[in-house]
């Protein structure tokens, strides 16, 4: 069995010391050692994007990094988004257009478009439908995904 | 899947039966081969260690060959199974005098089952039909090897 | 299910990483991008003892050019290609190809080097590098030695490499002003792996006769291969409708197409005809559209 490693991440601008296997994965890091469920284990192979958080500024599936690839990194989960309790504008904009029914692949969508949104702050259709091609959702249909960050595209222009 | 395929070796045909019939060499030819054993004339136990990419695994597998018709064809099944997955096949092997040389034609089909049927799937057929062809491409080099 | 437990280095230099690879060979895999590996070991499919974390070789970070070639370090990711506007100038088919890899948050990991050594004939990056004649540079406990993909790509996600040596660089040359390019792919979905991708560069004179053309199909043999014969119709030729559709037919004889859940090998086949045919009515058109 390998040694356990001892890692330095920031984890939304708050920084965490632990030690960890070499093969815990970045997700189960999160969600178990630092307790932030909001990412979430889906399909373990990158495919299904629910596991979808930034790293270094960059989206990245968590299930695919292991946890001591982030040492000396900086993570951003969906649990960074809100800024003291209020809901960032991506998140407003799913809330009051209806982007999320189980919420299982919401913090992928959400983090995958806050990545979009900051490359594309004005963004077409078009463009918005290809941008969360990676971030599978069983229950929304996408429709209501896709009106969402768009609306908060048009309010985070406006600011 | 279906396999099908035609070798052919320089060689006359009875040697080349021998040289399918003999464990030394089926033993140096069946991909990443640890270890062949006939158990019993016509039965065999391998131990095979496959690699492609990071995907390595030990099979161990079952061969028989059945039908025997000296020196013209028989049948061979087998079954082996790895960490990976699970192969099951059965096959007609034929031989048959071509001028100097002898064609080897086999017909057969494979199953290939487990975690790397589904996971790998996409790749598959393409790969077992990339082994089997190596088994023939080095039954020809055990043959050389003969002279 | 959760990988299997592995030694872990992180090497900071190429000569480390060597090192290391020449102890435990074949028992060390290399972590770049890791968008191929992770999910091998994710489903145990793969269970190296030894991970070799190179991420951390920023040397090996970089997109330079130097005469008339871009070289390009084997841990450039492989949204960087894409966005590069040095790569959108000098060499467009390279960004275009990437494009069509994964979703971004794959890209934004993925490695032009780890995609390249994984050797998956459907992937983008050995397809449109085989169309450019890239050239891959590997060093190992001998030193280095440079490969062309022919040299490079054996069969299914198997290359040349030795145990012992990694792949540093690639180097393309950049495209001449008159050429035609394009890189169309058939999936199912956006994002999934190509069940046909084609690369094609077509090099144009000025009076519209094309001197050189080059197709390259992904998806459709152990490697990606080069539909040489299709070249060698339309080269030295202007490109007329009668031309395209055989170069179409060619192409497909050169296919060793093998079925799976997503497509029939005949399937394959005739979708590699009907891909090289709109390949190069994409690369004409955006040729003259340029102009």
């Amino acid at each position: 069995m390998a040694e356990r490693r001892r890692i330095m991440v920031k984890v939304n601008g708050v920084q965490y010391e632990r030690e960890v296997e070499p093969r815990r994965l970045l997700v189960d890091f999160l969600r178990d050692d630092l307790e932030l469920i909001g990412t979430h284990v889906g399909c373990e192979h990158g495919i299904c994007g629910s596991c979808t958080v930034l790293f270094n500024g960059r989206a990245a599936r968590s299930c695919l990094m292991f946890a001591v690839q982030a040492n000396g990194a900086e993570v951003m989960t969906v649990e960074g988004l809100a800024e003291d309790g209020k809901l960032h504008p991506i998140q407003e904009a799913f809330r009051e257009h209806h982007g999320l029914q189980c919420g299982f692949c919401t913090s992928g969508m959400l983090m995958a478009s806050y990545e979009f949104l900051q490359d594309n702050p004005d963004p077409t259709e078009e463009e918005v439908r290809r941008s969360i091609s990676g971030v599978l959702c069983r229950c929304t249909g996408y429709k209501q995904v896709i009106d969402s960050v768009m609306a908060a595209a048009a309010e985070m222009k406006g600011r | 899947m279906k396999l099908e395929g035609k070798y052919n070796y320089k060689a006359p045909q009875q040697v080349v039966w021998d040289l399918f019939n003999n464990p030394r060499h089926l033993e140096k030819a069946i991909p990443g081969c640890k270890k062949l054993e006939e158990r019993e004339p016509g039965k065999y136990d391998a131990i095979s260690k496959i690699g492609i990419a990071a995907v390595k695994g030990t099979y161990s597998g079952k061969f028989e060959v059945l039908d025997p018709e000296p020196p013209n064809r028989y049948r061979l099944i087998g079954e082996g199974s790895g960490t990976p997955g699970f192969v099951k096949g059965e096959g007609i092997i034929e031989f048959s005098q071509d001028g100097e040389g002898t064609t080897v034609v086999y017909t057969g089909e494979v199953q290939v089952g487990g975690l790397i049927a589904g996971v790998g799937q996409r790749l598959i057929s393409g790969i077992a039909k990339m082994m089997i062809k190596e088994f023939f491409r080095k039954m020809k080099k055990e043959l050389k090897s003969l002279k | 299910m959760k990988p299997n437990a592995f030694e872990y280095f992180a090497p900071s230099t190429v000569k480390e990483a060597v090192g290391l690879l020449e102890k435990y060979e074949d028992e060390a895999k290399i972590l770049a991008g890791g968008q191929s590996l992770v999910p091998i070991m994710n489903f145990r499919l793969g269970r190296p003892e030894v991970l070799l974390d190179i991420n951390g070789i920023k040397d090996l970070d970089y997109i330079k050019e130097e005469g008339e070639a871009l070289f390009i370090g084997a841990l450039t990711r492989e949204r960087d290609l894409e966005l590069s506007p040095l790569v959108k100038e000098k060499c467009p088919i390279l960004a275009e190809a990437v494009s069509f890899i994964g979703h971004v948050p794959i890209r934004n990991r993925g490695t032009i080097g780890g995609s390249l050594v994984h050797a998956d004939p459907s992937s983008e990056l050995p397809t449109v590098i085989c169309c450019l004649n890239g050239e891959m540079k590997v060093v190992g406990p001998s030193g280095e030695r440079a490969l062309a993909p022919e040299e490079f790509f054996l069969t299914y996600l198997t290359t040349s490499l030795e145990p012992s040596e990694i792949l540093v660089e690639v180097r393309i040359l950049t495209l001449p002003k008159n050429t035609a390019w394009s890189f169309v792919e058939l999936t199912r979905r956006s994002g999934d792996f190509a069940i046909v991708g084609v690369a094609t560069l077509l090099f144009m004179e000025d009076d519209g006769v094309c001197r050189e053309a080059r197709i390259a199909l992904g998806g459709v043999a152990p490697t990606p291969i080069r539909a040489e014969e299709a070249e060698e119709l339309l080269s030295g030729q202007v490109i007329t409708e009668e031309l395209i559709k055989k170069a179409g037919a060619e192409a497909a004889e050169a296919t060793e197409t093998e079925p799976d859940y997503h497509a029939s090998a005949e399937y394959r086949k005739d979708m590699a005809r009907v891909f090289v045919q709109r390949g190069l009515h994409e690369a004409l058109s955006r040729f003259k559209g340029g102009k």
